[in-house]
C-alpha cells in the first residue's frame, strides 16, 4: 500500500504506540489521585506539555491545554474566548469545518462574523483582511497551513495588522497541519490561541491542544473535575499525551524532513506534469491539491485505492459535503472543483514511492478520459 | 400475577385449512425478533402472548414487535389465573388519575358463567369504590379497562393497545427480489412488498470506481434497517461498472439509462432463478424521472417477461413516498449523498418514450449475453 493521505491522518509512530500501550495498562493511574503512582503520571504530563510548548517555540507556563481532539481545540478557542459584548469577528474562508462551522454556529447565535477572501494561491487575501480590520474587531482565526491546499498564510503579517488596527483583538490560528511539519513560533508569530492535533504528525487518535498564551481570554465550555486548570475538565487521556510526547521527539529534524518532502512534492508534480492536469496549490510540500479536468476526483480516488494507493478527495472531514467552499473561493471553475484530489505526504514516503504514484495516477487520468470520450 | 404482553393478528383471521401454517411462521417471526431478548414467546387460542421479561426490555421488545409484519396490535396486560376472588381483588386495588373510564369484559372461557355485561357492572362498580372521584362513560372514555377471560383459564387486564405493522407473515407469501439502489424509493417498496408476506434478496448494481464503497455501503446499511421488518435479507451485489462503459462506448447516450435498465432485469431474471424467487420489485412511481414513464417502464418490462415486476409505489406522490420512507426510517440513510450507479455517465438528454425497435437496435451493438454472464460470475452476497 502506498499511503498519501497524511494529512487526513498518519500511523501511530511505533514506540508511540508502546508507550500508549503501557500508561493504558500498566500505568494506568488517575494523575488528579494523591499517590506517588498517579503524582508521577501528573508530572509526565507537565513534562510532555513543556515538550509541545517548546515546539510551538514558547515557554511552558501553564499554557497549554489538552483536549480530546484539534476540533474541541478550535470550539474551546473560540467559543470559549467569545463574549457578548463582542465586536465583530473575522475568520479566513479558507478553514477547516471545525473551524468554519463554530464560526456559522455563532453567527446563527448573533455574533457579527464575517469572512476573509482568498487569493488564488489559497492564502487569505491580506488587502481583503487589511479592509476589514478596525477598532471594532474583537477576534481573528486564520489558520496557519491549509488542510486541504497546503497554502501557508503568514501569520506575522496577520498580527502586525492586528496590532496596527485592533490590537486588543484575539488571534486564534488553527496549526494542525503545522505542527511536527513547519517551524512555528507563537510569540514570534505574535498568536494568542493556537490549536495543535496528535495524530496528524505519528501521534494517536483523541488528543489535542490548544495553546493559550493569557488564560484570562477564555472561559471553559466543558464543565466539571476542573483539570487543565480549569479550562477542560476530564479525566486526562494519559496513554495518548504521553504516546504524543514521543510522536513529537521522533518527529526528527523538521528543516530536514521538509527538505525531503519538498522533494516528493516536486517528482509528484513532475510525473503528474504529463497528463494536463492543474495544480491548485504552493505552499507547504505536504499537502498537494490538484484538478484534473473532464473527470470525478473521487472516481480517481477509488481507482487508485483499486491499485492500493490511497489519496483523497479533497479533506476527509468534508468529502461527505458535495462541493468545495475552499477551491471555490480560490476561483477554480466547477470543472476543476469536481476533478479535483488531495495528495498528502509524510516524512516517512519514500521518492520510489512518490514516483510510482505519479505515475499510475496520471495513468488512472488518461485511462479515465479515454473511457468518459 | 405478571406483566405480559398480547400480540393480536388480522388477516390470518381470513385464512382457512392452512390457517396453521401461517400461524406458525408468524410465531417463527415473533421469536426470531425476540432473539437477543430473555422473554417467553406463547400461543393460545387467537393470541401471542410474551412473558418473563424483565421490565427494562419492554421498549425494546414493543419496537420490535411493531415492525413484525402479520401483527395488527398489541397490549401490555396483567395475567392471573381466572376466578373471581383474583379479577375483583385487582380491580379493587387499581388506581388511576384519569376522570372516565369503563370496563369491557371479554369472555371466552364461557364456564366462567356471569354474562359479560353483568360483570361489567359487577368490577365498574369494584373500580368505582377503589377511585371516588371517577366517572362511568360508555362512550369515548379517557380509560377503557379491558378484562379478558380467556380458555387458558388466566384473565388479562389491560388498558391500551399499541398499533403493529399489520400485513402477512414474511415467509408466507413466497421470495422476492428487490432492486436496491440506496435511494428513497427502493426501501419503501421492499417494506410494502414485505409486509404482503414476501421474503426478501435484494440486488444492487454498483460501478466501483465510478460510485464510491461507501454507496455500497449505504445499501447495506439500509437492508439492515429493512431486516428490522423483513427478517434474514440476503444482499447480492453485481458489479456494473463495465456493462455502463459499454454501453457508454457502444450506444448513443440518449438510451444510456433505458439499455442499463433492460440489462438490470435480464441480470434480476437470471438472480431470480439462481436464488428461487419468483418476482421483481423495484421503487418505480409513473413518470417521476425519465426512466419511469409508461413507455420507459413497458421497454424495461419487455427484457424479461418471466417474472412478474412488483412497483408498489407506482401510484404515489415523491411526497407519500418519502412519508413512509420516514416511518420506516431507511429515509435518512436513503439521502446521504452518495451516487448510485444510474448518476455514472447520465446523459443531457435521456429518451423519455423510448421505442423498443430502437432500443434493441442500439442494444444490438452491444454482446448483451456475454456482458451479463461475467457480471453474473462476480456477484457477491451478503447476509443480512
Amino acid at each position: 500500500m502506498i499511503y498519501l493521505d497524511n494529512a487526513a491522518t498518519t500511523p501511530l509512530d511505533k514506540e508511540a504506540g508502546e508507550i500508549y500501550l503501557n500508561f493504558a495498562s500498566n500505568d494506568f493511574f488517575n494523575p488528579s489521585a494523591i499517590y506517588s503512582k498517579s503524582i508521577n503520571i501528573f508530572n509526565e504530563i507537565e513534562i510532555t506539555k513543556e515538550c509541545i510548548a517548546k515546539h510551538l517555540g514558547t515557554n511552558f507556563d501553564n499554557n497549554i491545554i489538552f483536549t480530546a481532539s484539534a476540533t474541541e481545540a478550535n470550539n474551546l478557542a473560540i467559543r470559549g474566548a467569545y463574549r457578548k459584548n463582542f465586536g465583530k469577528m473575522l475568520f479566513s474562508i479558507g478553514e477547516h469545518p471545525s473551524v468554519y462551522n463554530v464560526a456559522m454556529e455563532l453567527k446563527k447565535q448573533g455574533a457579527n462574523i464575517d469572512f476573509i477572501n482568498l487569493q488564488p494561491s489559497g492564502e487569505i487575501d491580506y488587502l481583503d483582511l487589511e479592509n476589514k480590520l478596525s477598532n471594532d474587531v474583537s477576534f481573528i482565526s486564520v489558520m496557519f497551513c491549509s488542510n486541504e491546499t497546503g497554502a501557508i498564510n503568514d501569520l506575522k503579517r496577520i498580527s502586525d495588522l492586528k496590532n496596527k488596527y485592533c490590537p486588543k483583538a484575539i488571534l486564534h490560528s488553527d496549526g494542525v497541519q503545522a505542527f511536527g511539519k513547519l517551524k512555528i513560533n507563537v510569540e514570534y508569530f505574535g498568536i494568542d490561541l493556537f490549536t495543535i492535533s496528535a495524530h496528524k504528525t505519528f501521534g494517536p487518535k483523541g488528543i489535542g491542544a490548544l495553546y493559550v498564551k493569557n488564560k484570562n481570554i477564555i472561559n471553559p465550555i466543558i464543565f466539571g473535575g476542573g483539570q487543565e486548570y480549569n479550562l477542560r475538565s476530564g479525566t486526562e487521556n494519559v496513554p495518548a499525551i504521553l504516546a504524543f510526547k514521543k510522536a513529537i521527539l521522533n518527529v526528527g529534524n523538521l528543516k530536514q524532513n521538509y527538505k525531503h518532502v519538498q522533494e516528493c512534492c516536486d517528482i509528484f508534480k513532475k510525473e503528474i506534469n504529463v497528463t494536463g492536469c492543474k495544480i491548485n496549490s504552493s505552499g507547504s510540500p505536504y499537502v498537494l491539491s490538484l484538478s484534473f479536468p473532464g473527470v470525478n476526483g473521487e472516481t480517481l480516488v477509488h481507482m487508485m485505492e483499486s491499485k492500493n494507493i490511497l489519496i483523497s478527495r479533497g479533506s476527509a472531514c468534508s468529502s461527505k459535503k458535495s462541493g468545495n467552499r475552499i477551491l471555490e473561493a480560490m476561483g477554480l471553475s466547477k470543472e476543476d472543483i469536481l476533478g479535483s484530489i488531495r495528495i498528502s505526504f509524510s516524512k516517512n514516503t519514500t521518492l520510489e514511492e512518490t514516483r510510482l504514484a505519479g505515475q499510475i495516477l496520471s495513468n488512472c487520468y488518461t485511462e479515465l478520459k479515454e473511457k468518459l470520450k | 400475577m405478571k406483566k405480559v404482553i398480547l400480540l393480536r393478528f388480522g388477516e390470518i383471521y381470513l385464512k382457512g385449512k392452512n390457517k396453521g401454517y401461517f400461524e406458525r411462521v408468524l410465531l417463527r417471526n415473533i421469536k426470531t425478533a425476540l432473539s437477543n431478548i430473555d422473554c417467553i414467546v406463547n400461543k393460545t387460542s387467537g393470541r401471542y402472548i410474551v412473558s418473563d421479561f424483565d421490565d427494562m426490555d419492554y421498549n425494546n421488545i414493543v419496537s420490535k414487535l411493531t415492525k413484525v409484519f402479520g401483527l395488527t396490535s398489541l397490549s401490555v396486560a396483567t395475567e392471573f389465573d381466572t376466578s373471581r376472588n383474583n379479577i375483583e381483588n385487582f380491580l379493587a386495588n387499581f388506581k388511576t388519575n384519569v376522570k372516565t373510564f369503563r370496563v369491557s369484559v371479554k369472555r371466552a372461557d364461557k364456564t366462567f358463567n356471569i354474562a359479560s355485561n353483568e360483570y361489567e357492572k359487577i368490577l365498574g362498580e369494584i373500580v368505582l369504590n377503589a377511585n371516588p372521584n371517577l366517572k362511568v362513560k360508555l362512550k369515548e372514555p379517557e380509560l377503557e379497562l379491558v378484562v379478558e377471560i380467556r380458555e387458558n383459564k388466566k384473565t388479562y387486564v389491560l388498558t391500551e393497545s399499541i398499533n403493529c405493522a399489520g400485513g402477512m407473515p414474511v415467509g408466507t407469501a413466497g421470495k422476492g427480489l428487490v432492486l436496491l439502489s440506496g435511494g428513497i424509493d427502493s426501501p419503501v417498496s421492499a417494506y410494502m412488498m414485505s409486509k404482503r408476506g414476501l421474503e426478501l434478496v435484494a440486488l444492487h448494481f454498483h460501478s466501483f470506481p465510478y460510485t464510491s464503497l461507501q454507496a455500497k455501503e449505504k445499501v447495506i446499511k439500509l437492508a439492515k434497517i429493512l431486516s428490522n421488518y423483513t427478517g434474514h435479507i440476503q444482499l447480492i451485489c453485481c458489479p456494473f461498472t463495465e456493462i455502463q462503459e459499454e454501453i457508454h462506448k457502444h450506444c448513443s447516450p440518449e438510451f444510456m439509462i433505458t439499455i442499463m435498465r433492460r440489462i438490470m432485469m435480464r441480470i434480476s431474471k437470471i438472480v431470480c432463478d439462481k436464488f428461487n424467487a419468483k418476482a421483481i420489485i423495484t421503487g418505480e412511481s409513473l413518470a417521476q424521472v425519465a426512466s419511469q414513464t409508461l413507455e420507459s417502464i413497458n421497454v424495461t418490462n419487455e427484457a424479461q417477461t418471466t417474472y412478474p415486476v412488483f412497483r408498489p409505489c407506482i401510484g404515489m406522490d415523491k411526497s407519500e413516498i418519502i412519508d413512509i420512507s420516514q416511518k420506516i426510517g431507511t429515509f435518512e440513510t436513503s439521502i446521504l449523498p452518495y451516487e448510485d450507479c444510474c448518476t455514472v455517465f447520465l446523459p443531457k438528454n435521456p429518451v423519455i418514450k423510448p421505442h423498443l425497435n430502437k432500443v434493441k437496435r442500439e442494444e444490438n451493438k452491444l454482446d448483451v449475453e456475454i456482458l451479463i454472464e461475467q457480471a453474473i460470475t462476480k456477484l457477491e452476497i451478503t447476509e443480512i
